[in-house]
């Protein structure tokens, strides 16, 4: 083929060209097909007044009614402190493992491709299966954790892990931080690496001392992976949804009832899928601002 | 590893066809889905599993896929797949939660098969409660009435005699709670009820207590009464047995059920469905089984047959057939001996299950107390709203215990929200 | 620089001590499995089993289809990989060496898409299935997996592609290949490793998913995933840990041993979907 019929410059910044239209298309076609429309079928669903999503019947009236109902029940503001709560904790308790162990595992040492592998490998456990794990672990009645807390004498009776509101809280942030770490751990060893051992050579010289290597040349290299990796996982823990729905369906009181859990509850077991929709939108609006933010964080991103 | 492009678009391919190849294929078997939570159950699973045997070998070619979905889940999951447009064809509800979906049309109704089939109903056990908007929609497949059951052993132990009373039977559990190893853990427990899950199964739990207290969720006009004093009491029996851990907690109802019948547990509340369980358990030989202490015991209808309306005249005709197996007088009279409990069919021969099962007239007897004090599971007035409504009280009953709240502000805050519930 | 020996020990001590902690969950399932049921109703719990049960795992695939559970978890993974990776590539290609009009606020849209809660797509997703007489189906988790892997596969393929020096198309051009066929001839092959990374992150979100299972195949046992299948393990009648242990950790199995052999590549995906 000939290549003029094709020139194209790829090196030039305003490159513009046809091909460019035609390969995305299919992507575009299909993103269109299956997340645009049921988005848009969300956002229609949120302003009528539906209990079960027909799509062959008419559409209800138009009505505000889902929204008026969400910003004045207690169980939104519930949910949306909930999700903030179970963020703060799982995100600032995954990024302090997570750096430990990739520091740790940064060492030189024996064995440590093995210690490496150890440390990142909850990462690869199913979340599904992770909650049968530490379902069993905080049993009430016959699990481990009752029995290590009572031997070590902080508990002189036992808890009943789901159904005592903190308690579950608790259970529900364990699990989803030994599921969480691992990925901080991996994304700041791959940090951890990229920085020229230079730096801390020239930092012996002048006479650091290894904490102050950790605080003026470990940590500040590492602040841009840390800073992406934070928000990832804090995205994580805002969409999941099997840990906390098998782990506690959202209960007890409510208590790891996240926006998430939320959204499904009122869909799936109220069957009030306008109402849920509504739920989802501000889920919706949520990741909008926050997919800004990023971008506007780093910009090379895109 | 080296993946070439060529290997990897063909792979992406292959991947692609034997998908769209594999879907097809299963789409071609007849089969008639059957979800049940009794699947798996002592006694009962085993008498489901001779009706589909009986079935597939009348009708060859013809499968029942059998699924299990769990109890605590069961409304929420049938729900889904009706709301889906694609029920199972074999429609097998608990007796308290059928009425939402009759009430959406989703249930067939039954009268023409009755007529042409010539079932006689009358004297069935509980068939009236399947009767939605003047219609059988359903076949009423158990009514029941709770026994008690104890672990004489353990009772002896102690120096307690068989509670006769509410004030004896929590005297007893107190004194039956204990850690009997030292390690600071209870391990043996004076009652036994599920305290996590279902709305519908906790409620049934609850109402062992509020019922032998003299109260009523709703009155025969369907009036919530829940802010009375027998309401009050009731409630204040449960905490106090929740509260205080008098029973283990956490547990599913089939996990309270093997405790028992391991002999961890003392004293039971429980349907007939409870000696099944007991008979394959370790302390089979130390418990005896009785008339509840409480009155009127619970009980009422149990679970229903039914068939899903939005299906193709030939399933439904097979789905009939499955009815008319599981309702004939030979399965019926199997029923009474295979899963040890009273049959609704008056045509049942129970001569068998009383030799299987020597407290059969004690099942008989329950049945009858519960039947003459109208009581039932399912609170009249609230029947579409039931899912909602025992969401809400599991909820409130909760806060009660959690929070240590005083019973009466929790009747006050359940008849509120119920109130609310029924006017929606 | 040398460490000196006390320096060493505690370096040891405390990584042999950090690993202990963090596998001892999975060290625990393992326990869980081999142990006999009634033992695991008894306090203080035994750290190894007087008589583990091995046959639990020959026991737990007669009682349960679990490979059927996995080929169906295989299935809808390779479906929506596949039907990813296809549209990824071209859409991931076309950002990274194209400017085209709307680009950026696709990719805005890309980055919030891989952001949205399946909770909230499950919803409308429902009612299209319904009315498509999709659900039960295979083809409605795929789709729906689709669904979560797309924003993944095209970003990362993106990043990807951006690292990839433009100079090796414009010599395949300069020698007549088509831009089309520099994509092919050319980046694909170099990419190979960053392709694989990609879809092996895909295979690991569509292998992760319960919540477009529970909610579209329930109904359907022989097309139930693995997922699927432990989590109504779990909710039975009664809990067997030591069953559902078992199944668990064959169900885990397959997707541990693709971290063992492949963590490398893994990792790398990982750190391409980064700003990195």
């Amino acid at each position: 083929m000939a290549g003029g019929r094709f020139s194209l410059d790829l090196a030039r910044p305003s490159r513009q060209h046809w091909l460019g239209y035609v390969l995305l298309t299919p992507a575009v076609l299909l993103i269109a097909a299956i997340i645009v429309y049921p988005l848009f079928v969300s956002i229609d669903l949120s302003f009528q007044n539906v209990g079960i999503a027909r799509l062959d019947q008419p559409r209800r009236p138009f009505t505000l009614a889902n929204y008026e109902r969400l910003f004045s029940s207690p169980d939104f503001w519930n949910a949306c402190w909930v999700t903030l709560k179970l963020i703060l904790v799982v995100t600032s308790a995954c990024c302090v493992l997570g750096l430990a162990t990739a520091l740790l595992v940064n060492n030189r040492f024996r064995g440590r491709s093995v210690a490496r592998l150890l440390v990142a490998m909850p990462w690869a456990v199913p979340e599904v299966i992770a909650v049968v794990i530490f379902a069993w672990i905080f049993d009430s009645s016959f699990g481990l954790m009752n029995w290590v807390f009572l031997s070590l004498g902080f508990i002189d009776r036992t808890i009943n892990w789901f159904s005592d509101p903190d308690a579950a809280f608790a259970v529900v942030a364990t699990t989803m931080i030994w599921k969480g770490y691992p990925f901080v751990s991996i994304m700041s060893l791959a940090g951890l690496q990229s920085i020229p051992e230079d730096y801390y050579s020239a930092a012996r010289v002048d006479g650091a001392n290894a904490l102050q290597r950790l605080r003026f040349i470990t940590l500040p290299s590492l602040m841009p992976v840390i800073g992406v990796t934070t928000v990832l996982v804090m995205l994580w823990i805002f969409r999941d949804f099997s840990i906390i729905y098998v782990l506690t369906g959202g209960g007890p009181l409510k208590a790891t009832q996240t926006l998430s859990i939320m959204t499904y509850e009122q869909a799936f077991s109220f069957f009030r899928m306008g109402y849920a929709s509504a739920v989802g939108v501000v889920t919706l609006v949520i990741c909008v601002v926050a997919a800004k933010l990023t971008m506007r964080r780093a910009p090379d991103t895109l | 590893m080296k993946i070439s492009t060529r290997s990897m678009l063909l792979g992406g391919l292959t991947a692609l066809a034997l998908t769209s190849a594999a879907l097809p294929a299963l789409a071609q078997q007849k089969t008639l889905k059957f979800v049940s939570w009794q699947k798996d159950e002592r006694g009962v699973g085993d008498w489901w599993a001779s009706v589909i045997k009986e079935f597939e070998t009348k009708n060859p070619g013809v499968k029942v896929e059998w699924t299990k979905v769990e109890r605590g889940a069961y409304a929420d999951t049938m729900t889904t797949l009706f709301a889906g447009g694609k029920p199972p064809e074999i429609v097998h509800l608990a007796s308290f939660e059928f009425q939402k979906f009759a009430d959406q049309g989703w249930l067939e109704d039954l009268s023409p098969y009755i007529r042409t089939a010539g079932l006689n109903l009358d004297g069935w056990a509980g068939q009236d409660a399947c009767q939605w908007k003047g219609k059988p929609v359903c076949i009423m497949m158990l009514y029941f009435g709770n026994i008690f059951a104890y672990n004489e052993e353990m009772l002896k132990k102690e120096g307690i005699a068989p509670p006769k009373t509410w004030a004896d039977y929590v005297a007893a559990a107190r004194k039956l709670t204990k850690d009997t190893n030292g390690d600071g853990i209870p391990d043996q427990f004076g009652t036994g009820h599920e305290t996590k899950g279902g709305g519908g199964q906790y409620l049934s739990e609850l109402m062992n207590y509020t019922l032998d207290a003299g109260g009523r969720w709703t009155d025969s006009n369907g009036k919530v009464t829940i802010n009375t004093p027998q309401m009050v009491e009731g409630l204040s029996r449960w905490k106090d047995v929740v509260k205080n851990s008098l029973t283990p907690r956490d547990l599913s109802a089939g996990e309270t059920r093997q405790m028992f019948a391991d002999g961890r547990i003392a004293m039971k509340l429980d349907g007939p469905w409870l000696y099944p369980i007991i008979r394959r358990g370790k302390a089979k030989d130390q418990i005896k089984i009785a008339v509840p202490p409480f009155n009127p015991p619970l009980g009422g209808s149990s679970n229903i047959l039914g068939m899903a309306s939005e299906i193709p005249a030939e399933s439904k005709k097979l789905v009939w057939d499955f009815i008319a197996i599981a309702t004939s007088d030979k399965f019926q009279t199997d029923y009474a001996t295979l899963a040890a409990s009273t049959p609704p069919s008056p045509r049942a021969k129970t001569d068998g299950a009383k030799a299987a099962t020597p407290h059969f007239d004690l099942l008989v007897q329950t049945a009858q107390a519960a039947s003459k004090a109208g009581v039932d599971r399912i609170p009249k007035g609230l029947e579409i709203q039931y899912n909602e409504f025992a969401k809400m009280i599991m909820e409130e009953s909760q806060r009660m215990i959690i929070q240590d709240l005083d019973p009466k502000v929790v009747a006050a805050t359940m008849q509120a929200r119920a109130e609310a519930i029924q006017k929606q | 620089m040398k460490q000196s020996l006390p320096a060493r020990l505690v370096l040891y001590a405390s990584v042999i001590l950090t690993c202990a902690i963090l596998v001892f969950p999975i060290y625990w399932l393992v326990i869980t499995a081999l142990s006999q049921p009634d033992q695991l109703r008894q306090l203080p719990p035994k750290f190894w089993p007087d008589e583990p049960r091995w046959g639990v795992f020959a026991k737990i695939l007669a009682e349960r289809p679990i490979f059927l559970w996995l080929g169906n978890s295989a299935l809808a993974a390779l479906g929506a990989v596949s039907i990813s990776m296809v549209v990824s590539v071209l859409a991931g290609y076309s950002l990274s060496r194209f400017r085209v009009r709307g680009g950026e606020s696709l990719g805005l849209f890309i980055l919030t898409a891989k952001m949205l809660p399946a909770t909230l797509l499950v919803i409308p997703l429902f009612g299209i299935f319904r009315m498509t007489g999709l659900i039960g189906s295979m083809w409605s988790i795929i789709l729906a997996h689709a669904t979560l892997i797309i924003p993944f596969t095209t970003w990362m393929l993106k990043g990807y592609f951006d690292t990839i020096p433009r100079e090796l198309e414009q010599a395949a051009m300069v020698d007549g290949c088509s831009p089309l066929g520099a994509l092919f001839r050319v980046i694909l092959p170099v990419s190979a490793p960053g392709l694989a990374a990609t879809a092996l992150y895909g295979f690991v979100l569509s292998w992760s998913d319960y919540a477009y299972a529970r909610t579209f195949l329930t109904n359907v046992q022989d097309n139930w995933t693995a997922n699927l299948g432990i989590t109504t393990m779990k909710g039975e009648y009664i809990s067997n840990w030591s069953d559902i242990s078992a199944a668990s950790i064959l169900v885990a199995l397959p997707i541990l041993a693709v971290y063992l052999f492949l963590e490398r590549y893994l990792v790398g995906g990982l750190t391409a979907g980064s700003d990195k």
